[in-house]
């Protein structure tokens, strides 16, 4: 118990790393975000709809490199974390979702009606 | 990129400049820079006499010892504690003498004695000092010194960790003082109202010391949360299943998980509003698509869980205190549990009740309104737990204890008066009314009650010797009358439309009661002496009060009484094995209160390392050039803490191993020391008192049935 704890590459959770794993990670990420920039500097959708679909694909992305880039499973190392996103994100959906509904109904009820943003 | 600023800046000095363009003189301040001079330096002059700044460097300073740490996080607490209460005693001071256009104005005053800008800037620190810089720090610090021996750990999960989030707290704690001397403070209230706090309308550096003080103080919180929850799940002894963990190791784990998933949301906030005053983007103003509302609502998704970050610790507190002092099992243990949970987890459904009076729709405001009443049932059935508790109990009445049912009577009005503001057509009509600021500090006074009382019950175990009984006393019931003095007018006031935040008073018919805050005030003043006294009367007989056995009370039940009195700093010999919810008050029962274990092992240890204060240091300089614009300054200090962090991380020789001969010998020394003080023999079972009895000595009869 000594000092082999020093060396990194005994740690279970690195040595579920693989190279194929981060690169598509990465090259999902990279392709992701420029679908993104794309979508917006070509006015593809409606502001709502352009909003809704940069949103699905960030959070595909982000799905995407919580499974491979920190290897979140049920395995016995991984669980913890696994548990702690699982009870993350509840509250950031929380979070998000109730602001998102306060504001709506605050700019409803207090600002002039704009173009496009169904109301 | 950056914006323009108001005022002399210069490449050297940044805007230091503006210390020559003095807003205002004042007596006051001079004081208490008097006060902070004068102490620091008795206290470098006691020091060097006796030689102790190597104690205080080798002991102290460097170390990654979880007791120490928490025990410098409660000193740090305390300070800025009495910190705030100055600043409190200028408020009521301010207000009970600035009523009506005839009251006399001195010190550049129109009235009373504060000018409008200073008087902001006190109740500004006021509120930040005490929620961010007393109450968490003597939160986290009672987690850092009893969760690890509740758990039977011998340290953090992280000791370098642990020392790194103390120092960066000090950054904070450091900032804030050094504000009050050089430059001023925020002045747009503890939650950083914008567009206030924007540099249009706040051009000073005030707010820079707000947010870069809050912004790393919570780094530090931040950083403790994880350690603590990662403690807590990996560092348990054999047998500490979760369903024996003991329960104040519960709340710190709720409150934690808290803290770990809002602060960064403050951070976030803060962020944004540093962009706006140093870059001069548009997330708070009205202008170019920002929204200030936006600030309040991510100040409060983190402020509003951030109150049961505080409060939920307290009511681990009180779990502690009340089954030892009715000598019975906590009521209701697994409903406790989910109680603290279902806190926590309600704490992140009720932000928005802080601004019902936005303008949202009726929807909105009932969903939050229905949430922030949620939060009454659970904590009804802790308050339920405890009272059964209490039933039947052979009940004491020392210290801890009183401070315990006084916090519960505080918890009961408190939570009455937060009903009512849950509901919005009341809150429409007290809003930031000082019937409010009765109810939070209501709120916050059962967190202090809850801690004081913590500190008289694990003050014997933390340092061997008890606390004195009589002044304690004294203590508590100064401070109950302060606190019925200063905040049942205060409730009243609120209902009679007084706003929070006046530095002038226009309605005379007022005055009485502010008065009488005003003798509240004094009663309090008078009961921090007495707590003072408490500490020098006990610290000067502590042979006289010291501890013999391992149980200071006698009757108490979690492993933390398990060990020496003090903890030696491996906290356990050897690593205990759990075999019961209440593994010391089981062990009592079975008569296994023997300290000495069958054969001792090799201890794992961390080793002591200067890194963390180091990088708090430089954290310090960083935070201080950001605040006046001394970019050369901020950009050295930040590359010298990633330089740290990066040869820190390549040293491998972080830990040590003390052989099981040598725990043999110091343990031998602590027995045979505390036989030495109770005349036994070291191989009797000593700990405890009872010598294994079911019942301790203060049961009436120990032939007793219950009937």
């Amino acid at each position: 118990m000594s000092h082999d704890h020093h060396n990194p590459i005994d740690h279970p959770e690195v040595q579920l790393a693989s190279a194929g794993g981060y690169l598509f990670a990465y090259a999902f990420g990279l392709g992701a975000m420029l679908l993104g920039l794309w979508m917006v500097l070509n006015h593809t959708l409606t502001p709502v709809g352009l909003t809704t679909a940069v949103s699905v694909i960030a959070l595909v992305s982000v799905i995407v490199q919580l499974y491979f880039l920190f290897k979140l499973d049920l395995s016995s190392t991984q669980i913890w974390h696994t548990v702690s996103i699982v009870m993350t994100a509840p509250l950031f959906v929380m979070a998000v979702g109730l602001t998102i509904w306060m504001f709506h109904t605050l700019m409803q009820r207090t600002m002039i009606p704009l173009p496009g943003m169904g109301m | 990129m950056l914006v323009d600023l108001q005022g002399p800046w210069s490449p050297i000095f940044g805007r230091l400049g503006l210390l020559l363009d003095v807003h205002y003189n004042n007596p006051v301040i001079f004081f208490a820079f008097q006060l902070v001079v004068v102490g620091g330096a008795l206290l470098a002059f006691w020091l060097t006499c006796t030689n102790r700044w190597k104690w205080l460097w080798k002991d102290w300073l460097t170390t990654v010892d979880h007791k120490k740490l928490g025990i410098m996080y409660i000193l740090v607490g305390l300070v800025m504690m009495f910190r705030g209460f100055s600043d409190a005693i200028m408020i009521r001071t301010q207000q009970a003498m600035a009523v009506g256009p005839d009251s006399p104005g001195i010190l550049g005053a129109a009235h009373g004695y504060l000018p409008p800008y200073h008087f902001d800037q006190v109740f500004t620190a006021h509120g930040m000092i005490m929620i961010l810089l007393a109450v968490t720090p003597i939160l986290v610090g009672f987690m850092n010194i009893i969760m690890p021996i509740q758990i039977g750990a011998r340290d953090m999960a992280y000791p370098y960790l642990n020392a790194l989030g103390l120092w960066l707290t000090v950054v904070a704690a450091a900032l804030v003082m050094i504000a009050l001397f050089v430059g001023d403070f925020s002045h747009a209230g503890w939650v950083g109202l914008t567009p206030l706090t924007e540099l249009p309308y706040s051009p000073g550096v005030g707010v820079d010391y707000y947010i870069w003080s809050i912004q790393l103080g919570s780094i530090g919180t931040t950083l403790g949360a994880v350690n603590l929850i990662a403690t807590i799940i990996k560092m348990r002894a054999p047998g500490m299943t979760w369903g024996r963990l003991p329960i104040f190791t519960w709340t710190t784990l709720a409150s934690n998980i808290i803290a770990l998933t809002s602060f960064p949301v403050l951070g976030v906030a803060l962020g944004l509003l540093t962009f706006d005053r140093y870059v001069g983007t548009h997330f708070f103003t009205a202008d170019l698509g920002g929204n200030l509302m936006m600030y309040t609502n991510l100040f409060w998704i983190w402020g509003h869980p951030e109150v049961y970050f505080v409060v939920i610790p307290a009511f681990g507190f009180l779990s502690e205190i009340i089954p030892t002092f009715s000598e019975k099992p906590l009521f209701g243990y697994i409903t406790m549990v989910l109680a603290s949970m279902a806190i926590a987890l309600v704490s992140w459904t009720v932000w928005l009740h802080h601004f019902f009076t936005m303008g949202a729709s009726p929807g909105v405001n009932s969903y939050f309104s229905i949430a922030t009443m949620l939060v009454g049932i659970p904590t009804g059935v802790k308050v339920f737990n405890w009272a059964f508790t209490m039933y039947r109990g052979r009940l004491r009445f020392p210290t801890p204890m009183l401070w315990a049912l006084g916090s519960l009577f505080l918890l009961i009005t408190g939570g009455m008066t937060g009903m009512m503001l849950s509901v919005p057509a009341i809150n429409y009509l007290v809003h930031n009314s000082v019937f409010v600021i009765a109810h939070f500090h209501n709120m916050f006074l059962l967190i202090a009650y809850a801690s004081f009382g913590a500190v008289a019950f694990w003050w014997p175990k933390v340092f061997g010797f008890r606390l004195d009984e009589k002044l304690g006393k004294l203590f508590f019931w100064l401070f109950t009358a302060g606190t019925l003095l200063v905040f049942i007018p205060m409730y009243t006031l609120g209902f009679m439309g007084m706003t929070r935040r006046l530095d002038y008073v226009a309605h005379t018919s007022w005055q009485p009661l502010l008065l009488l805050e005003m003798l509240g005030i004094a009663l309090y003043t008078l009961s921090v002496l007495a707590f003072v006294a408490q500490l020098a009367v006990s610290i000067r007989d502590r042979e006289k009060n010291r501890v013999t056995g391992s149980d200071a009370w006698e009757t108490s039940r979690s492993v933390e009484w398990m060990t020496h009195t003090p903890p030696p700093f491996y906290n356990f010999a050897v690593t205990p094995v759990i075999h019961d919810r209440d593994e010391w008050a089981w062990r009592r029962e079975h008569g296994l209160t023997s300290l000495v274990p069958d054969r001792y092992l090799d201890i794992h240890m961390p080793k002591n390392t200067a890194v963390p204060l180091i990088i708090g240091m430089l954290t310090l300089f960083f935070g201080f050039a950001m605040v006046w614009r001394i970019w050369w300054l901020a950009a050295a200090s930040l590359i010298a803490i990633i330089v740290v962090m990066i040869i820190r991380s390549f040293d491998k020789d972080t830990d040590y191993i003390i052989p099981a001969a040598e725990v043999e010998k110091m343990e031998q020394e602590i027995l045979s020391r505390a036989a030495g003080a109770t005349g036994d023999t070291a191989d009797a079972p000593i700990g405890g008192g009872a010598g294994g009895a079911y019942a301790s000595r203060h049961a009436p009869s120990q032939s007793r049935k219950d009937t």
